[in-house]
């Protein structure tokens, strides 16, 4: 999977990688601003009060 | 890797792009893409799934105990200076004091858990616990706020890790320890009582009026602590519970009551 978009990515190594480089960091991205906060919710990590649900 | 190590053999029997080549240009000779296999593709698929579901949940973690706390600090202190400049407006004024819902009613301050003010707003919903404060209950049990002088229980509920994680070292408050509420014009000084490690998330009577299980009987003006335990975890919850031992007025200076200094 990986080596299939290194191999996909065009330019030489340094061009590529600095283009993975900014793949990384746009995933990341889209984690914790929209992933993230989404799924949170939905685990039992935070709850913090006393309730009757 | 595999057709690499295997030599000039390998070359002749493979049509694709994998025959070696000398670099023209005096590079080492290139280790070039080969084909694998079926079987080897889909289990090297799914090693990388793999590791991208660790780095994934790795992630999740960072996010979680770091990058929430970030942002509620920051969200924190927005609001916070807003109660302050609002509290400075109505004394110049000389106005009477009105409190917004919508924005904190005060301060939270316990020496012995934070060195830090903990900003107290209405509600104990995530999107307002998230903001990196603490919320007083509405729901299931209405909490009796000091500000109203009324007997009752003031309870509140905040984050023990991640979105500020106010409470997160509630487990350092004892007996006799103080909690200080700070509004506008009063100090409310309250002093631990009891303290519950460990109850059901169910158990809403640690809200009620006169604390089910603080071991008092009588009605009083009672402050109740509340979060999520064992630390990184919301299996249980864990409780503390005060009473209110005096109010200071505050004076021009803003001077804190001896509990703080």
């Amino acid at each position: 999977m990986y080596s299939w978009i290194w191999r996909h990515l065009p330019g030489n190594g340094w061009v590529k990688a600095l283009i993975s480089l900014v793949l990384i960091i746009a995933v990341v991205y889209i984690l914790f601003q929209y992933v993230f906060p989404w799924a949170e919710p939905l685990l039992p990590f935070n709850d913090v009060t006393v309730d009757n649900q | 890797m595999r057709s690499s190590t295997k030599g000039r053999g390998n070359v002749a029997a493979t049509t694709d792009d994998t025959e070696e080549h000398i670099g023209t240009r005096g590079h080492a000779p290139r280790r070039a893409p080969r084909r694998m296999g079926p079987v080897a593709t889909a289990i090297s698929f799914f090693g990388e799934l793999l590791i991208t579901a660790g780095v994934l949940l790795g992630l999740f973690v960072v996010y979680s105990l770091w990058w929430t706390n970030v942002l509620a600090d920051r969200e924190a202190g927005k609001q916070a200076d807003k109660v302050r400049d609002q509290w400075a407006q109505q004394s110049d004024s000389g106005g009477p004091v009105s409190y917004d819902s919508k924005d904190g009613i005060g301060f939270l301050h316990v020496p012995t858990m934070s060195g830090e003010e903990i900003l107290v707003e209405k509600g104990t919903t995530m999107k307002v616990l998230n903001d990196g404060v603490a919320g007083y209950y509405t729901d299931p049990v209405k909490a009796t706020l000091p500000t109203s002088g009324k007997k009752g229980n003031f309870s509140l509920a905040a984050h023990r890790d991640g979105h500020g994680a106010k409470f997160h070292n509630i487990h350092k408050i004892r007996n006799g320890d103080p909690i200080v509420f700070e509004t506008k014009d009063t100090w409310y000084v309250y002093k631990v009582f009891n303290i519950l490690p460990e109850t059901s998330k169910f158990n809403v009577d640690v809200l009620a009026k006169v604390p089910k299980g603080s071991g008092k009987t009588k009605a009083g003006h009672y402050i109740t602590l509340t979060t999520c335990t064992p630390v990184y975890t919301s299996k249980y919850r864990y409780v503390v519970w005060g009473e209110l031992v005096r109010t200071e007025k505050v004076d021009d200076k803003r001077t804190p009551p001896e509990e703080l200094q």
